[in-house]
């Protein structure tokens, strides 16, 4: 969990259920099911449910990646990372066989190039302050966390800006998607996907013993990875690709402008068809939309099932700055650098894509930054 | 904040259930990596179609 976003009051030592929230979570999950049921689209109800699983998920195992890369870079600890990449190794045992044998199933490709590398870098210096990346935000904005509803509403204005920007970084150059099952064949694809993990882990582990830092993941990271690993895997069957977070974000952003009056007609990155389809259709017929939607209202029902919903008191000022700020900027680079956490790192190493390893080694140095920033918003480095 | 919440919640009920009411019915669910030519989960071409 992204820390200090989502506190249980000291107060209210028992588990209390605040029927409200928990009645509104439930409530708003039925009706969008219910809608695109209507339309006949029973892959979009097993979207929207999806995430509604995967925001518990998060949320029950405190599930953050933002704090694992920070206690990585700060202390060494590696547990949260190699957790991390139990969701990555599950998921890639069914994305890397699977999006290269059955039509109609795909992996999370990117370009590598400048667009990428900065994307990355950006969105790693925002996730430390925003204190959450892209699942993060959805899962603190669904567990109560004001603060984050911050970070979530400068990340959909930062992304519009992002989808504006794209177009030039991509003009910098760059080179084709590097998928190992082109090289190596579906098997010989998820080998090699699987082998580049276990060696980021030991790598992750060999700095972690070299710290005197713990590298073992906690048994919530592990069950949590292991149940987060499979819910990634009936998402990637129900929508077809690999789950991605950021580019509803983007869709979200679009949608609002435009309402208010800005004109996408001559910005490149809306006439590409994908985003053209997606900003004059139906938010619910968008993918990560769908996800996005139900893990944050599945994070809101698994909060208010056992507390107070949104009790806290917002956090002072300078800390919501450093949302505003963060938010901003992981909108930005997520855009530019193809996704976040899950769509860019998880995604596409569970794809075999190299981009997946480039965006995870960009974003590194940019956490560091991130990380040396907090404290001037009154934010720990811890 | 939980009158914040309760706002944010149904605000965004609202404009959801609105946008999917008055946009043109699109069927399946897609990801921009549908289309073809799209080289990215935004749907931005590859480096070699450009």
């Amino acid at each position: 969990m992204s820390t200090a976003t989502v506190s249980v009051p000291a107060s209210s030592a028992a588990p209390q259920i605040d029927y409200l929230f928990l009645g509104a979570a439930v409530a708003a999950t039925a009706i969008l099911v219910a809608l695109v049921l209507l339309d006949g689209q029973p892959a979009s109800a097993a979207l929207i449910l999806g995430g509604f699983a995967l925001g518990i998920a998060f949320l029950k195992a405190e599930f953050s990646y933002t704090a694992s890369w920070r206690r990585f870079l700060t202390r060494g600890e590696a547990g949260g990372l190699i957790g991390g990449l139990i969701v990555i190794a599950i998921c890639a045992l069914a994305i890397v066989p699977v999006a290269a044998l059955l039509p109609g199933f795909g992996g999370a490709i990117a370009p590598l190039g400048p667009s990428l590398v900065v994307g990355a870098f950006v969105f790693g210096i925002g996730m430390q302050l925003a204190n959450g990346c892209g699942s993060g935000t959805l899962y603190t904005v669904g567990g109560g966390s004001g603060r984050m509803l911050i970070t979530l509403a400068f990340f959909v204005i930062g992304s519009v800006f992002g989808s504006l920007s794209l177009p030039s970084f991509l003009a910098l150059g760059g080179v084709d998607p590097v998928l190992a099952s082109d090289y190596l064949g579906p098997w010989g694809g998820l080998l090699a996907t699987l082998a580049s993990i276990a060696a980021a882990a030991a790598v992750m582990a060999a700095v972690a013993k070299k710290c005197g830092a713990n590298f073992m993941p906690s048994r919530s990271y592990i069950i949590g990875g292991i149940v987060i690993g499979l819910l990634c895997i009936g998402v990637f069957f129900a929508g077809g690709h690999p789950w991605s977070v950021t580019f509803g974000y983007t869709v979200w952003g679009g949608k609002i402008f435009a309402a208010l009056g800005f004109d996408f007609s001559q910005a490149e990155f809306w006439q590409w068809p994908g985003p053209k389809r997606a900003l004059t259709g139906s938010v619910l017929s968008d993918t990560s939309s769908l996800t996005d939607f139900g893990m944050i209202f599945g994070a809101m029902a698994a909060a208010a099932a056992t507390k107070r919903y949104a009790a806290t008191a917002w956090p002072p000022l300078k800390s919501l700055l450093a949302a505003a700020i963060g938010g901003l900027l992981c909108g930005w680079g997520a855009r530019i650098g193809f996704g976040c956490n899950i769509g860019a790192f998880i995604g596409g190493v569970a794809s075999g894509s190299l981009h997946g390893w480039i965006w995870f080694l960009a974003a590194l140095p940019g956490c560091m930054i991130g990380i040396r920033l907090r404290p001037l918003f009154g934010m720990s480095r811890e | 904040m939980r009158k914040t919440y309760v706002a944010v919640v149904l605000l965004a009920l609202v404009a959801i259930v609105g946008d999917h009411l008055t946009s043109p019915s699109s069927g399946r669910a897609v990801s921009p990596e549908d289309f073809a030519g799209a080289c990215a989960p935004c749907g931005a071409p590859c480096p070699s179609k450009k």
